[in-house]
């Protein structure tokens, strides 16, 4: 396990942070956001591309300086994140690579020497099972193993908390749930990260607390669970279909006032199930509509952030 | 202190793995050299160079008497001969089986003509008889031998001059035949040499101190702001600075690993030059050594400086190459840089490199006497404190 | 008959107007190409300038002298005639020493007594062996008219050939020579490796475009760049070095565009090979800058030990040299010979092309 534990964060809150704020020009990417991560945890920011997740990180990762706001990291407030705290913090980068001429095990040697402690090279490479690839070239990795080496460099130093920016964007979805069985360990192990994502799976199978951002601004924040339960007891209802007619769609919003429509696919916020279904079959008989790939499910935290800002995650 | 040696080994370990900086920073300077001692090591040394001639002899060696004719012809045919692992000096274009010698001739001037021969050495018509009648009387002018030569080749030049000096050879042995020139009393020139050494150079010795400036200053050229800028385009620094490790720290590390290819550069060439080009030269001076180390400085700063002026890695190749080639050649690393017009002048005096190859050359023995040895140190420490003072301001490292 | 003669006249307009959309664009890419600009337009200027002056610096031998003491009218009567040499008089032996130390004389000359000193820089390696070859002509001489004795035969230099201005003239036309070569040579590996990258070469063959008319572009147009540069270095030599050339126009356009779909066609070659365009470029820099030390773009291939000159023949750069100094009329040549290479040139470009083309557009090449 870790090799401190002096931990000064009392009430269990390793991260805290209040009003925090990033202009660039008249842009105001992080427009004074606060939160705070328990240790232990998963925390996730949420949101689309651009909604301020990397700057936010960035500034906790001292890449760069906040306009205004307090950190709190460690239970000490800081200005800016300093050598002290990049000795506990492990970070893995949106768009950050490796030198491409390095091998795996040098790579991890190199970032082993930049901290005053470090875990063993080959137990890095064991945990990120990378162990294999230990002489290959860092240009020869696939995208999937070098994200492995990208977490691996990030848990070098056996860090408290740890930064995942879209760790798994690119990914297949093979990589990706190696990745998040990584995390998992990680989690089991009493780690606290912070991770951001714009894949509402991943926020869903990670996280403990999820904060949802958009343009620069925390629009919610809760667990998962009690996110989708923002919305009520509603259940969805989903459907595909072609060519609903105008007035078939006018009379079915006329019942589900709830309803919103993405390309051929419509959904339906329900609070009554069965009432609601034997209405829907009814329509779609009188106007001659296959509902196809029907499914009935619980909310999840798209739903939430398009009830929440009207737009989908990923557009 | 580790995160800086791993840093430098890093750098070091990168710089010899990828294919393209491999071979700029050590295998072309190297070939360089080896290529450049090659070819000048053997220009105007007998055995090693080879003129394709054609002597045509319009004597025709009817008259009674000494045959002088003959005598010239055989010389050059006993030159195109060598020793086995030689080359002649000569290989003789000769005539047809029945070829007239008008002919002949007129076949030999077309290939000289056509750069396919260097000279056709022509023995006039009445060369026997202009001899006699010079040895008889010593006031009559010298009986000439044509030699023609084309201008339009670099090795008819040299030939013309080996030629000539073959004939005056002749001359003198006809003379003392004849007892006109008694050997005996001929003075023997002293050859000087200028210099502390007072001695010759060998060409590998010359060029030894200026392969390996050059390899310095690629090797800073590119190197430097090739790694600071790539890696910035690829976020690779970015990377390193979330961790407790700090630009300084990354800059000293990197300083370190360019020490270190530096020393190899230095090594390879010299261990080559030493063993292999039999270049003689005596780096341990502390002159020298203080020039190397201060070339070294010079030539990352340049770098830095560049890293600073450009946005992008392949800007920073782009200036790299603009500045280069100029700054190579103006320097005198390969060629006395003296009658250049103002212009290029300018180029010269502004040029870091031009100051640390006078110091070397200063240093060893080996010339580079035109610059005055406070400018020679002066000059180079006023552009690393101008680079290091504008890369301090300018270069981003990806943190705010 | 009609839908015939309409289907043949929409396959002609389509493939001409298609090539000459192609020419189009990959004019205007160029335009664009900032490196591909440098390297065909500014290095040639670069290199003509700076080895230009380099090399005029040093063109007739400087003999300093100090003349004294009795044997001095001998030595004088020896100079005198000699008009391919400067002599500049020195008061005495440390001025004369001086000099030559600090290269404002090539080698120097002074008597102790009757004996001929002769004093050399070390650092003069690449000039020393023809000042010796000078100076013992010199002490020949001397000797000679210290017995009384006039030379009984001597050498009559006589000077024939079309470049009266020296070394210079010669290297101008090599370096003509090596920008064509570089520029096709990168060019073209250069852009074909840079479109198999980015797919757009796949974008290309997925149309019904012949693979060659896209080669057929890319040649024209940098035939043609390589034409203007040429000239414009020329022009530049001729200007600012006060060289003079013989330019048969109508030869020099054919060969420089012979020269080009040449290089060109060795650009292909590493495009077959190399998969990503820095590799490539790479390939293609270290090809030329090799192939530039043993074809006499700066030193003589005459002068080289045998194995070199031996080298030299199998480089086509040689060739290209030797073929842009006899169309810029400094050196002769058979004609023969002359069109000979053209031809092999040409048809190298015209041979390899659609060939390489065939397999670089190939996908399972890549």
């Amino acid at each position: 396990m870790g090799y401190y534990h002096d931990m000064a964060d009392i009430n269990g809150t390793l991260l805290q942070v209040s009003e925090l704020t990033k202009h660039y020009g008249d842009i105001r990417a992080v427009d004074g956001i606060s939160f705070s991560v328990p240790r232990g945890t998963v925390f996730t920011i949420l949101g689309p591309n651009g909604a301020g997740k990397t700057t936010t990180l960035e500034i906790l990762e001292g890449l760069r300086p906040p306009d205004s706001g307090t950190i709190e990291i460690f239970g000490k407030r800081v200005r800016r994140v300093d050598r002290r705290v990049k000795e506990r913090i492990g970070v893995l980068l949106q768009e950050a690579n490796f030198e491409p001429y390095l091998k795996v095990h040098e790579t991890i040697e190199l970032f082993a020497a930049f901290f005053a402690h470090a875990y063993a090279t080959r137990d890095i490479m064991a945990l990120v099972s990378l162990t294999e690839k230990r002489n290959a070239l860092v240009k020869n990795l696939s995208g999937g193993q070098r994200q492995r080496l990208a977490l691996g460099v990030a848990l070098v130093n056996d860090p408290d908390l740890l930064f995942l920016d879209e760790p798994t964007t690119g990914l297949d979805p093979q990589a990706r749930h190696n990745i998040w069985s990584i995390v998992t360990g990680l989690k089991e192990r009493d780690k606290t990260i912070v991770l951001t994502t714009h894949y509402m799976e991943e926020a869903e199978a990670l996280s403990d607390y999820v904060c949802i951002m958009d343009h620069g601004k925390i629009i919610a924040a809760d667990t998962p669970r009690a996110l989708a339960a923002r919305l009520g007891k509603e259940t969805m209802i989903e459907f595909t279909a072609d060519q609903v007619p105008a007035a078939a769609r006018n009379s079915l919003s006329g019942r589900f006032p709830q309803l919103r429509q993405d390309g051929g696919t419509i959904t339906l916020e329900v609070a009554d199930l069965v009432p609601a279904l034997q209405h829907l079959l009814g329509w779609a008989a009188e106007n001659g509509i296959t509902l196809d790939n029907l499914v009935i499910r619980q909310p999840n935290l798209e739903d939430v952030f398009l009830t929440l800002t009207g737009r989908r995650l990923r557009e | 202190m580790n995160g800086i040696i791993a840093a430098a080994r890093a750098y070091l370990a990168v710089s010899l793995r990828e294919r393209v900086t491999l071979f700029w920073f050590l295998i072309f300077p190297v070939f360089l050299f080896v290529i450049l001692a090659l070819i000048f090591s053997s220009t105007g040394k007998q055995g090693k160079m080879n003129f394709k001639i054609a002597v045509v002899n319009e004597e025709k060696a009817t008259v009674a008497g000494p045959d002088f004719a003959a005598i010239v012809v055989h010389t050059f045919d006993s030159l195109s001969t060598a020793p086995s692992g030689q080359e002649p000096l000569f290989t003789l274009l000769r005539p047809h089986p029945g070829e007239t010698t008008a002919a002949f001739r007129a076949r030999a001037d077309a290939a000289l003509n056509r750069e396919r021969i260097t000279a056709v050495v022509v023995i006039p018509p009445g060369f026997n008889g202009a001899m006699v009648a010079r040895l008889r009387a010593s006031y009559a002018t010298p009986t000439p031998i044509k030699v023609i030569v084309n201008n339009s080749s670099e090795a008819s030049r040299v030939a013309a001059g080996i030629i000539a000096g073959v004939i005056s050879g002749i001359d003198r042995e006809v003379l003392i035949r004849a007892g006109q020139y008694v050997p005996s009393d001929e003075t023997k020139p002293v050859t000087e040499w200028t210099g502390k050494n007072k001695h010759a150079v060998s060409y590998a010795s010359f060029l030894l101190p200026g392969v390996i400036l050059m390899a310095f200053f690629t090797s800073g050229l590119f190197g430097v702001p090739g790694t600071i800028l790539y890696s910035r385009d690829r976020h690779i620094l970015q990377r390193y600075f979330v961790t407790p490790f700090t630009p300084l720290r990354y800059l000293l590390g990197f300083s370190i690993g360019q020490l270190g290819l530096c020393l190899l550069q230095f090594a390879l060439l010299y261990v080559i030059g030493r063993f292999w080009l039999g270049a003689q030269v005596n780096f341990g001076r502390p002159g020298a050594i203080l020039f190397l180390v201060l070339g070294f400085f010079t030539f990352l700063a340049f770098g830095f400086l560049v890293a600073a002026l450009a946005k992008t890695g392949d800007g920073g190749m782009a200036i790299g190459n603009l500045l280069n080639i100029p700054l190579i050649f103006l320097g005198g690393l390969f060629f006395p840089v003296g009658n250049l017009p103002l212009a290029l002048k300018v180029v010269v005096f502004a040029n870091p490199v031009t100051y640390i190859a006078a110091g070397l050359r200063m240093s060893l023995g080996l010339g580079g006497e035109g610059m005055p040895l406070v400018a020679s140190i002066a000059v180079p420490i006023a552009w690393i404190g101008i680079c290091s003072l504008i890369a301090a301001r300018r270069i981003s490292w990806g943190v705010q | 008959m009609q839908p015939d003669r309409g289907t043949a006249d929409l396959v002609g307009g389509t493939v001409m107007s298609a090539l000459i959309t192609l020419i189009r664009t990959e004019a205007v890419r160029f335009a664009r190409d900032k490196q591909a600009l440098i390297l065909m337009f500014i290095f040639p200027l670069v290199f003509i300038i700076i080895f230009g002056f380099l090399m005029k610096g040093s063109s007739t031998p400087r003999l300093g002298v100090v003349v004294a003491g009795s044997a001095a009218p001998t030595v004088q009567a020896v100079l005198a005639p000699m008009s391919d040499l400067h002599v500049i008089d020195y008061p005495n032996r440390s001025a004369l020493i001086h000099a030559v130390e600090k290269g404002q004389a090539d080698f120097g000359l002074y008597l102790d007594g009757d004996v001929l000193h002769f004093v050399y820089n070390p650092t003069q390696v690449q000039n020393n062996p023809q000042f010796m070859q000078i100076a013992a002509g010199i002490t020949t001489q001397y000797n000679l008219a210290r017995q009384r004795v006039t030379p009984i035969v001597r050498a009559e230099k006589v000077v024939v050939g079309k470049n009266p201005g020296g070394w210079l003239n010669l290297v101008v036309p090599g370096i003509i020579a090596f920008s064509i070569l570089t520029a096709g040579l990168t060019g073209i590996s250069g852009h074909l490796t840079m479109m198999k990258e980015r797919r757009l070469l796949d974008r290309f063959v997925a149309t019904p475009m012949r693979p060659t008319m896209l080669l057929v572009a890319i040649g024209a147009v940098r035939a043609v760049m390589a034409y203007i540069a040429s000239l414009i270095t020329l022009i530049t030599a001729i200007g600012l070095l006060h060289l003079h050339f013989a330019v048969n126009w109508w030869q020099f356009t054919v060969f420089v565009l012979a020269a080009t779909v040449g290089s060109m066609a060795l650009g292909t070659i590493i495009a077959l090979f190399v998969r990503r365009p820095a590799s490539a470029g790479n390939i293609a820099n270290i090809l030329a800058m090799v192939m530039m030390f043993f074809s006499g773009v700066y030193f003589p291939v005459e002068l080289m030990p045998g194995y070199l000159r031996t080298l030299a023949m199998f480089l086509p750069l040689t060739y290209m040299v030797n073929g842009m100094q006899v169309v810029t009329g400094v050196s002769a040549m058979g004609a023969a010979r002359f069109w000979t290479i053209t031809a092999a040139l040409f048809g190298t470009g015209a041979i390899l092309f659609p060939v390489l083309a065939h397999y670089v557009v190939q996908p399972e090449r890549r």
